[in-house]
């Protein structure tokens, strides 16, 4: 069981799994349809055992991420200041100027007998960035799931209709009535538009409704779409007998798209936000300063390292 | 003179300046004298400045965004490289890479100018919101990934050099005044090679891959969201999609390699390999896949910019393979000769030191 969660957890492992996908995948790809490939269970595993990995990955890790984000270490040795990647000491300043004159920071201190201790951070949501696009990615799974399981439930998914012109197709509780049919061209002769009129008529409700390529109509779960028109009688006498619309019903479409923008804003967030700590440590008339970011910190240190200098020149103008 | 000339106009002078300074810049990659890389820097900006006239002046008397059909795209996914060559040069001296930058912009626009120019009414399904969205972000990831693949291959380069050198160097220096004074002027020029450091280019390469693959994801999202509305599935495994999640993959991978701090190295091929799936994506799903008899699409009309000229369009796209395969061939690095190197080692150490 140990082993099991030390290999799902493991970085390496979601790449190889990430790896084989991508490359049955390309194979998949020049498969028509695609579902030979990737319905096929041995590829469903694959998204399987990636969802546990990356689900694994994350529940193990958050807890202790939260617990050294939230309570960081503030009475820390002088040893732990000067092994940070920027650090320095500056005599002559007091813990109150540094608090007066570094603003920006929200300063937590600490005291004992003879030092005084002082912490602040910046970004902390971006050490949790990863795992917000985990869990942005786990939901769109889900939403994947949940359509395909509510899909396959419902008798009216993936069907095709045809409705001839001025009949009526009949669904659950509603009706949908074909109207008309038009087909504009530009001075080309290419074709500009595919429209369909219908009326819908749910009891005492009746609407008119337009439904074209880009606009398809949605109705108590159900969307319908144009899927295929009488071409023949468009070319003889510019009327459509008939019109075939296809029938979706997809209730995992809104677990999908949340999930696919909490993984755009988890994987903004762990890009562009840097998680920045600054440790001070006043003992023997001596600041020493330290510094760590987790991204890019040359401009974080180059904001630090000037504020050090004006806290020297305070010191020395005082002087 | 009416707007469709304008643009023809337009277009010529860009596709001659990328010309010349192509030529520029090779000749700058044989002789080294700096004048020649700024005087095709220069004529790339040139080119750009007509590029962006011709490219808005088709936007407005075609009446659609110029980023639909081949010549179209590839204009403009031109542009895009070239812009961003010249943003980066603002702050910084990537002048020479201009090398690689101007004949591929070149040969870009050439193939452009190869495939029907006609501006094409949209069909029915590209009349959307999101063909003004949607393809701009995709092709802008992609300008993103050329730029990580650009600079990790000059990483592999000057990987490849650095072990090459440091030794033999070593053993040199004292002696060899030559060297020394070749060196001197190595450290004058302007090759980005010289100028850079390993951290510099791998550095650039992880943020042109932080700036691409957000826009990638969103590219992806919003062409789930077109498919949805114009398709009736957000996803149907069509080989567009395919390709374009195998390359956010691949960069998820590099993205994954580069927080766990693995070798740079690795990350560089990782980046390589993700702009190959750039190049499957961008232009193999549309040559390579119709001429297996098996590939339907369903995508017909939408991802339509790899209509006419398929031939030139295949030659193209293997083309661009080749040469990405050719590079990263050579940034190989040649195993250590046993039959010399000892030798030279010895000889060096016994020769004193003045």
């Amino acid at each position: 069981m140990n082993f099991a969660i030390k290999l799902f957890t493991s970085t390496k492992f979601a790449v190889a799994t990430m790896a084989v996908i991508i490359l049955i995948s390309a194979v998949g790809s020049f498969y028509p349809g695609g579902d030979a490939v990737f319905g096929s269970l041995p590829f469903l595993v694959l998204i399987g055992l990636l969802a546990v990995s990356t689900a694994l990955c994350s529940l193990t890790r958050v807890v202790p991420l939260w617990r050294g984000v939230m309570h960081p270490p503030i009475e820390v040795s002088d040893e732990f200041v000067q092994k940070l990647p920027y650090n320095a000491s500056i005599s002559g300043v007091t813990v109150s100027q540094v608090k007066a004159h570094w603003k920006g920071y929200k300063w937590h201190e600490a005291k004992s007998p003879d030092t005084t201790f002082l912490f602040a951070q910046k970004g902390r949501i971006g050490r949790f960035g990863p795992h917000i696009a985990h869990f942005g990615a786990l939901l769109l799974l889900l939403g994947v799931a949940v359509g395909a399981a509510y899909g396959y439930a419902n008798p009216y998914n993936n069907k095709i209709a045809v409705i001839p012109e001025g009949g009526t197709l009949q669904v659950d509780g509603f009706a949908l009535q074909l109207n008309g049919f038009n087909v504009s061209y530009y001075n080309t002769g290419a074709v500009q538009d595919y429209r369909a009129t219908i009326t819908l008529i749910d009891g005492n409700l009746v609407q008119t409704r337009d439904i074209t390529v880009n606009g398809p109509l949605t109705y108590k779960g159900l969307t319908f779409y144009l899927y295929a028109y009488d071409s023949n009688g468009v070319m003889e006498s510019g009327k459509a007998s008939w019109v075939a619309f296809q029938i979706k019903s997809d209730a995992g479409v809104p677990l999908v798209y949340a999930g696919a923008v909490v993984t755009l804003v988890g994987i903004m967030i762990s890009l562009y936000v840097s998680h920045k700590r600054i440790w001070v440590k006043w003992s023997n008339e001596r600041i020493l300063l330290g510094a760590i970011s987790n991204k890019s910190s040359a401009r974080f240190f180059r904001d630090i390292d000037s504020m050090r200098a004006k806290l020297e020149d305070y010191s020395q103008a005082r002087d | 003179m009416d707007i469709a000339a304008l643009e023809h106009l337009g277009f010529e002078i860009a596709l001659g300046a990328y010309l010349i300074s192509s030529i520029l810049f090779i000749l700058y990659f044989s002789t080294k004298k700096r004048r020649l890389a700024e005087m095709g820097f220069t004529l790339v900006g040139f080119g750009f400045a007509f590029q962006t006239l011709a490219l808005a002046a088709r936007w407005f008397y075609a009446g659609y965004p110029p980023w639909v059909n081949t010549y179209e795209v590839m204009s403009f996914f031109a542009w895009t490289i070239v812009g961003a060559y010249l943003i980066l040069n603002v702050r910084s001296d990537y002048r020479s890479v201009g090398t690689l930058v101007a004949p591929i912009a070149f040969a870009m626009l050439g193939f452009a100018s190869l495939q029907p120019a006609n501006p094409s009414p949209l069909v029915p399904a590209l009349q959307s919101v999101w063909l003004l969205i949607h393809v701009p972000i995709v092709i802008l990831s992609y300008c993103a990934f050329f730029v990580a693949f650009i600079a990790s291959v000059l990483y592999l380069f000057k990987d490849k050099k650095l072990s090459e050198r440091r030794p033999v160097q070593e053993a040199l220096q004292p002696r060899d005044s030559a060297a020394n004074a070749a060196r001197a002027v190595s450290s004058e020029s302007i090759g980005v090679l010289d100028k850079f450091s390993l951290d510099q280019l791998d550095d650039l390469a992880y943020k042109s891959v932080a700036v691409g693959f957000p826009l990638l994801t969103i590219g992806i999202i919003t062409g789930a969201i077109w498919a949805e509305t114009a398709w009736g599935s957000y996803w149907s495994w069509d080989p567009k999609e395919t390709w374009s999640l195998i390359t956010w993959l691949v960069f998820l991978i590099y993205l994954h390699a580069k927080t766990q701090n693995w070798s740079s190295s690795l990350a560089a091929y990782i980046a390589t390999f993700g702009f190959m799936s750039v190049i499957c994506t961008f232009l193999g799903v549309g040559y390579v896949l119709p001429f297996l008899e098996t590939y339907v699409s369903i995508s017909t009309g939408l991802h339509e910019y790899v209509g006419g000229g398929v031939v030139a369009g295949t030659v193209f796209f293997f083309g661009i393979l080749g040469f990405m395969i050719l590079l990263l061939l050579a940034t190989r690095k040649k195993p250590p000769r046993p039959s010399d190197a000892p030798p030279a080692t010895a000889s060096t150490e016994a020769a004193p030191v003045r």
